[in-house]
């Protein structure tokens, strides 16, 4: 098999897993050798679906013992089949990386023969890599469940990250589609990569030349709309894996269908929106202080599709709003809808030589839309006839300025399509004259 | 009021950052030679490039100032803004001024003009050091031809110099007739004007074949969304670009 039916086969069948950031590591080129990482992460390229390629995202192999029902590469599935050489692999990276095509690898692959020997097919590949070319390049590495303590521990000196999907958010949703897996399985590894993260740093402070552990961090994947478990579900089990595990990212992928099995939902659509949805709420958790239970609760375990995560907590929060910009402390700012972190940080350092007026934060390059509703500049609210004070119109005001922006989508809001004439009207209207 | 005009060389601006300075002096515009349109109303104003008064200016802003400060007007004329450089003077007196606190008067015109400048030169330097392409030619140089925006070639070179160590390679602006080079020690600037032609490495269209079925298998069918895609990647960048071909 030649090598271009090999990357379309191998990275076909990679492509569904998202996690693409090269971020997080400052590994340094050594002397004759090729390639470093850059901490902020660099992308090299978009394809048309408006996802990045930092790295080349590819499988060792497709060949697969596991029969799990939400997986492209399961047993049953009749799909070609192929696996790189571990030559093959090393050439094609470096070739790619010395022409700035890539960031470095991302390697993973499906359970071939055994847990333990997938495991060793893909140290022997990063440590090849690292050792015989000198690549200092980010590699990230998929951790196979199941394999040995030794092998995942002894792969984690090479790598900048390592990865163990998560995929199903229940235990449940495991034993109905994939059945030969456990929570148990899962979780074990992540737990030994953490405890070798933690001790790596603890051995660095001691000697300075200590070897790196994963410098990058580990990440985890789940599945979005393939079972029944809802978002509160799956924001709960991000929270927990990022406080008790120390994750750096949890990546949400809506499901593509892949696959017709009865257990399986029968959707046409990826539920795009719904993953939206699930990323900004998992901003707000590492970023902005938030918690799972203030966005969520059991009477409303779903996000509201057509609003934000941010903007529903403030909705629904009215009391502790319009904050002053002049005065409000970093976290108040940061929980302001349409205000994120670089946002707060600039309201910050500038009000430190003067007071801002809503003309200032414009030049601030703060945006107004959203975070209108909820501020006061100088105990002044935004100079506009009837800013709304009340949920209901806030959020009304909120989904009509989303819609006017895309005002090719005005069918899918429920709002409008009651009053369709009413809506065309005015929607011709803004579009003559540019205002509401 | 008048206008002065400068070299196009960064000593140049400084030099009439230096002489709109010492004599006292409201210039209208500060431009370079190339993009100076005459008309019978300006007072024209040359500038000698001086290093000695470019220096002192640069010495001064260090001192005075920050090395913040010293870095926003490096790449605020890496823009080639046409008011860059009466942007750059304003910031610079402002800056005289109040002192290391200057880059917090974020909502300050002075500040702001040079902080938008800055941002659009950081984002393509960041973006280029992704999106450049490099051919590995017959003479085994590698080769990546680029037209930025702003100048942000020149800042190129530190990146890939550290990253690409044991390569020869060549960053070519093509619309600015200069490139970055490196020859496995140390990476320079020079003048380039090719005249014979480029000649791929046997393997060259090999690879450049795995990266565009690479680039293509990689796409997820369903998820289609192009306005995404050329947001990330403006397509005025497509030009060299191996997998957009």
């Amino acid at each position: 098999m030649d090598l271009n039916e090999k990357i379309k086969i191998l990275s076909d069948s990679a492509k569904y897993d998202v996690s693409c950031s090269s971020s997080g590591s400052s590994r340094k080129n050594k002397k004759g050798g090729i390639g470093n990482a850059a901490p902020s992460g660099i992308c090299h390229s978009w394809t048309p679906d408006g996802r990045c390629i930092s790295l080349l995202k590819i499988l060792l192999t497709n060949y697969c013992i596991y029969d799990c029902k939400y997986c492209v590469n399961r047993v049953s599935n009749d799909i070609p089949r192929a696996a790189f050489t571990p030559d093959e692999l090393v050439n094609l990276t470096i070739n790619f990386y010395r022409r700035n095509y890539i960031e470095g690898l991302f390697l993973s692959s499906a359970v071939c023969v055994s847990p333990d020997h997938t495991m060793e097919m893909l140290l022997k590949s990063v440590k090849r890599l690292r050792e015989e070319f000198n690549f200092n390049g980010y590699i990230h590495v998929k951790a196979i469940p199941g394999a040995s303590n030794v092998l995942i521990e002894e792969t984690g000196k090479y790598v900048d990250r390592m990865s163990v999907n998560i995929e199903l958010p229940s235990g449940e949703s495991l034993k109905l589609l994939a059945p030969q897996k456990t929570k148990e399985s899962i979780i074990k590894p992540m737990g030994l990569i953490k405890s070798g993260i933690i001790q790596n740093r603890e051995e660095k402070l001691k000697f300075k030349s200590a070897p790196q552990f994963v410098p990058g961090g580990q990440s985890t994947q789940l599945i979005v709309g393939a079972t029944k478990d809802d978002d509160l579900k799956i924001l709960k089990l991000s929270e927990s894996l990022y406080n008790s595990y120390k994750l750096k990212r949890v990546y949400y992928s809506a499901y593509v269908p892949v696959s017709n099995h009865p257990n399986l939902p029968a959707i046409i659509k990826p539920p795009l929106l719904r993953e939206h949805r699930l990323y900004q709420a998992d901003w707000l958790l590492r970023f902005y202080g938030f918690n799972s239970g203030e966005l969520l609760n059991e009477e409303n375990p779903n996000f509201d599709e057509l609003l934000d995560p941010k903007s529903g907590w403030a909705i629904r929060n009215l009391d502790t709003f319009p904050v002053e910009v002049n005065k409000a402390d970093y976290y108040t700012l940061l929980r302001v809808p349409g205000i994120g972190v670089k946002s707060a940080q600039r309201i910050v350092q500038g009000r430190r030589v003067s007071m801002l007026d809503f003309d200032d934060l414009k030049k601030l390059g703060i945006v107004l839309k959203r975070a209108k509703y909820f501020i006061t500049c100088k105990g002044r609210y935004f100079p506009q006839k009837s800013i709304p004070t009340n949920p209901v119109s806030i959020k009304n005001r909120l989904l009509l300025e989303d819609n006017i922006r895309d005002h090719e989508n005005v069918e899918q809001l429920s709002l409008f399509s009651l009053f369709p004439d009413i809506m065309a009207a005015e929607l011709h209207m803004s579009r003559i004259t540019g205002v509401l | 009021m008048p206008c002065y005009i400068y070299d196009g060389s960064f000593d140049g601006l400084l030099t009439a950052i230096y002489d709109a300075y010492y004599n006292k002096d409201f210039p209208e515009q500060i431009v370079s030679r190339d993009n100076f349109i005459d008309n019978f109303l300006i007072t024209k104003v040359y500038i000698q490039t001086d290093e000695e008064k470019s220096k002192k200016v640069h010495d001064a802003i260090l001192q005075k100032i920050s090395r913040h400060a010293m870095s926003g007007i490096m790449y605020a004329y890496l823009s080639e803004h046409e008011n860059a450089g009466i942007y750059i003077l304003e910031y610079l007196r402002f800056g005289f001024k109040t002192g290391r606190i200057v880059d917090s008067y974020l909502a300050d015109d002075r500040v702001n003009n040079i902080n938008r400048l800055v941002t659009k030169v950081t984002r393509e330097k960041h973006l280029l050091s992704g999106i450049i392409r490099f051919r590995l030619l017959q003479n085994n140089i590698y080769y990546a031809p680029i037209e930025p925006q702003y100048n942000t070639t020149c800042l190129l070179g530190k990146h890939f110099a550290e990253r690409m160590s044991d390569q020869i390679f060549v960053i070519h602006d093509v619309k600015r007739s200069y490139g970055v080079f490196y020859d496995k020690n140390k990476w320079f600037m020079s003048d380039i004007s090719i005249k014979e032609d480029i000649v791929f490495h046997e393997n060259e269209l090999f690879y450049q074949e795995l990266w565009k079925h690479y680039f293509d298998y990689t796409t997820i069918k369903s998820r289609i969304n192009p306005k995404l895609q050329s947001n990330h990647m403006p397509k005025r960048y497509w030009k060299y670009l191996i997998e957009m071909k």
